[in-house]
């Protein structure tokens, strides 16, 4: 995709106009969305994007343009309009073609795909599709089926003034499920999508039929669930999916995008007990075929696992380079980007709380008079600054006299962040991750969130209205 | 030209594999400049353009687009639209057939001034705003420029290509007099950098969030309303929904069935006119190769046409009126050019409410239905004196509101419409609407 000299050309160019670091990426992605409803094929699309992204640093003040016009002259006269625009003369290194020793490092195909892009007539996609729609048909109540098979493959390259050349390849796919019920009264929905650092061979590891299904016994729960009532009680959290309270009111409270800006109520907070003792959270790119996962970050830095709460204590902040610029904490590979349109800002990877003491899960339940298990949550909203949050509960249960109850639907979360993390009490041992899409400064990005079960010995549940 | 050979390419690849194919090549330059503390401190340079291919075999449609130009990426992307197609369930679809459409330049020179001139013009512009002591803080004063080159062929006659573009400058100031905050913000689009004026934009601006300092509440009454050009802009888009073809086709518009109707009051007339020489959204043809003219949508309140593709128009049974919107990288749909609301003799206020603004159009307000329930800013008219006023809520249908307009204002301002379109907006009048306030 770029060419050595090309590289050099820009990068060098941009320091005799007086930037104090210069970063050129270069990507390529191919896509392929398959949608069908009912069996049927609603949107098939296919798409090659590509394009460059050129990130001038003058201190910390930071300059960034991309063209997809990736030839020699686009690329100078983009560096041009920067500098000159930037209006400061010269001076860094100006005497210099660069002295540029560009080192190159290739991704070793940690998370590599079995199956190649290539694999498979389109045909046997939609077969996939038509038997997740048949997995879902498991009730007559079950009125739509929605299926969707995602296909990312994405080649990136990123060097930079320091000398650093990185080629990553990163094959993500994932299958959605959304069933809508109804039962003539009610109508509610279902769903269920994983996805991996993979390629077809998902579907080895999650049957089309199950995903459907899954989906549909979702609909089915709340279309039987009653209204939730409203109040402040204990709460367990269901593993997977109910770890995004603490991706959305806790991980983006430390990562240094608003961390550096001071912006996070957790900014200068390193070394203090910020969370319960049954709580350590972690932010891992290194998980293998992981959807957050990739070998190296979009800064060209080999990604890492990142412990941020150790047994309640902060450890760590997710630092870009950017962020280490402004806060002096090392990086951590955790520079990430939608696309060669965004600059990178520190992002999540794959974030989870690690597994805890408590034996099972049906542990948790047990001295609960009367509470909610919220198994699987929705949609949220958070306020980065304070870390008030409220989410809906897409799945949930009473919990009566230490026992899982009738199914509530309507539920929602309300609360804080910080606060919620010091009052888990009971952390379970089944660790389960799930992937979802993050979107934040620098674009919509795949991350995984995750936790085992996790329980909060209070948090305000609103009813339905 | 790089697209032009890309465009040849996929179409002598279609013929040889006995497909019919359209190819759309489009790419958009960007540049924005946003200045503070006197100088430009943010820069976004963006350069974003491919290929996309709709391809119809046996009725079916194939999408898929490339914004790589190599031949490997562009039979790539060939190979996926056919496939693509073949998954379809057969739906009757064809290619229009069209013809030589020329190659267009509406822009020419118009945004080839030097980059530090763009920069001095948008530092002027902040340091306008700032000088004035009511400013409080400047959340943005930023210059754009987009300037688009679109390429469209097809295996069955199409062949044309367009450049247009534009300049903007805009700023979101914050204004404090007492204990009265307001925000606010404003846009003056052009389409040559010349015509842009710093100082003249910096007033305007300065005058419009300013003039609504000191606002107190309105009580709940009915007022004769009056609305200002920004408000008839939010109007405009909102009846959109109801006037495009797919809405028709899709049963999702309270318009369908009602052509030669009166729909609003006698004084409105609404023309989409991609041909106007000053239209900011001015084209040629559209997405699919129809040749660009005037289409009257409402003439003296009688419903004439609604904004039809190829597809809505064969699905509907009405004529094409050459509305065709896509980007490489999307499907067929439907959208405006120049929106034009045709001036009228003027609309004036002794006693009432001129509405300036409204807030929350995506919450508050139902496309399909018409209802409206939106919070307002304004300036209420009283005895010869004119004050703000704030903390008021309207609620009326558009479909009812626009049959009740009895004045239309005399001069047009052009604002950014959905969807790529510009919106020509005059001043409405409609007495006796229905105000909740305090």
């Amino acid at each position: 995709m770029l060419n050595t000299a090309t590289a050099e050309s820009v990068l060098s160019a941009a320091r005799r106009g007086g930037a104090d670091f210069a970063e050129l990426y270069v990507e390529r992605w191919r896509r392929r969305t398959l949608r069908t409803i009912d069996g049927e094929v609603e949107e098939a699309v296919s798409a090659i994007e590509q394009g460059a992204g050129l990130r001038l640093f003058f201190g910390t003040d930071v300059v960034y343009a991309y063209t997809n016009d990736l030839a020699d002259a686009a690329l100078d006269e983009l560096t041009q309009t920067l500098v000159r625009l930037r209006g400061t003369g010269g001076g860094v290194d100006a005497g210099g073609g660069g002295g540029l020793d560009l080192r190159r490092r290739t991704a070793a195909g940690v998370h590599a795909p079995r199956v190649a892009f290539e694999a498979q007539p389109r045909a046997w996609r939609l077969e996939r599709l038509r038997e997740l729609d048949a997995g879902a048909r498991v009730d007559a109540s079950v009125r739509q089926v929605e299926g969707r098979l995602l296909e990312w493959e994405q080649d990136v390259t990123v060097a930079n003034s320091e000398g650093a050349w990185v080629d990553d390849r990163r094959v993500r796919t994932r299958c959605v499920a959304v069933v809508i019920a109804s039962d003539g009264e009610q109508t509610q929905t279902g769903h269920f999508g994983p996805g991996l650092s993979l390629g077809l061979e998902l579907f080895e590891r999650h049957a089309p039929a199950t995903i459907g299904e899954q989906a549909a016994r979702q609909a089915l729960v709340n279309l039987r669930a009653r209204p939730a009532p409203a109040g402040t009680m204990p709460v367990v959290l269901g593993n997977g999916f109910g770890g995004v309270i603490f991706h959305e009111a806790l991980g983006h409270l430390v990562e240094t995008t608003s961390v550096a800006r001071r912006a996070s109520v957790l900014t200068d907070k390193l070394g203090e007990q910020i969370a319960s003792p049954q709580v350590t959270y972690v932010d891992d790119g290194t998980t293998p075929h992981g959807w957050g996962s990739s070998e190296f970050d979009d800064e060209g830095m080999a990604t890492e696992r990142t412990v941020l709460i150790d047994r309640g204590v902060l450890t760590s902040y997710m630092v870009d380079r950017w962020g280490a610029l402004k806060t002096g904490y090392a990086r951590t590979g955790s520079g990430r980007r939608e696309n060669y349109t965004y600059a990178p800002t520190s992002r999540m990877r794959n974030t989870f709380i690690l597994p805890g003491d408590a034996e099972e899960p049906a542990d948790l339940f047990a001295g609960i008079d009367l509470g909610l298990y919220a198994k699987s949550l929705g949609g949220g909203q958070v306020r980065p600054g304070s870390g008030e949050y409220n989410f809906a509960v897409k799945e949930g249960y009473m919990i009566r006299g230490g026992q899982v109850a009738e199914p509530v639907r309507g539920a929602m979360l309300v609360g804080k962040g910080p606060e919620t993390i010091r009052l888990v009490d009971a952390v379970a041992r089944d660790l389960a991750t799930e992937p979802g899409m993050c979107g934040s400064m620098s674009g919509s990005i795949p991350t995984e969130v995750g936790q085992p079960h996790v329980r909060v010995s209070r948090i305000v549940v609103g009813g339905e209205a | 030209m790089s697209f032009e050979r890309a465009k040849d390419h996929v179409l002598r690849r279609a013929r040889e594999r006995g497909v019919d194919a359209e190819v759309l090549a489009t790419s958009t330059r960007e540049l924005r400049l946003a200045a503070s503390g006197g100088r430009v401190d943010e820069i976004g340079h963006a350069n974003r353009g491919g290929v996309g291919v709709r391809v119809v075999a046996d009725g079916r449609v194939g999408y898929a687009s490339s914004e790589a130009l190599d031949d490997a990426s562009l039979d790539w992307m060939l190979d996926e639209a056919v496939e693509n197609a073949a998954l379809q369930p057969p739906r009757g679809a064809e290619l229009p057939v069209g013809g030589p459409l020329g190659r267009s330049d509406l822009i020419g020179e118009g945004l080839s001034a030097a980059v530090e001139a763009k920069g001095a013009a948008v530092v002027a512009l902040e340091g306008a705003i700032v000088a004035d002591p009511r400013v409080d803080a400047l959340f943005m004063a930023r210059y754009a420029e987009t300037e688009t080159e679109a390429v469209l062929g097809s295996t069955r006659g199409v062949d044309g290509g367009y450049r247009n573009g534009y300049a903007m400058l805009m700023a979101s100031p914050v204004m404090k007099q007492g204990d009265s905050v307001k925000q606010g913000w404003d846009v003056d689009v052009v389409k040559e950098f010349h015509q842009l004026d710093p100082t003249r934009t910096s007033q305007e601006i300065l005058e419009r969030v300013g003039r609504h300092l000191g606002a107190t509440p309105l009580a709940t009454g009915r007022y004769d309303t009056v609305f200002e050009p920004d408000v008839t802009a939010i109007l405009l888009q909102l009846l959109l929904y109801s006037l495009s073809g797919k809405s028709v086709a899709e049963g999702k518009s309270r318009l369908a069935g009602r052509l030669g109707d009166r729909v609003a009051s006698e004084l409105i007339t609404l023309v989409d006119d991609p041909t106007l020489p000053e239209g900011l959204a001015s084209r040629p043809f559209d997405a699919e190769g129809t040749p660009a003219r005037r289409t009257p949508l409402i003439e003296g309140g009688v419903l004439r046409s609604f904004l039809h593709n190829s597809d809505t128009a064969r699905r509907t049974g009405q004529a094409n009126t050459g509305h065709a919107q896509r980007s490489y990288a999307s499907t067929l749909g439907v959208g405006p050019s120049n929106l034009v609301l045709e001036a009228g003799a003027g609309a004036s206020l002794d006693d009432g409410v001129i509405v300036t603004d409204l807030m929350g159009v995506h919450a508050g307000a139902n496309p399909i239905t018409g209802d409206v329930s939106l919070q307002g800013l304004g300036l209420r008219v009283e005895g010869g004196a004119t004050r703000p006023v704030e903390n008021f809520a309207l609620s009326f249908n558009l479909f009812e509101l626009l049959e009740r307009v009895n004045a239309v204002g005399d001069t047009l301002e052009w604002r950014p419409g959905g969807g790529g379109g510009m919106v020509a907006a005059p001043t409405l009048r409609v007495d006796a609407l229905s105000f909740a306030g305090a």
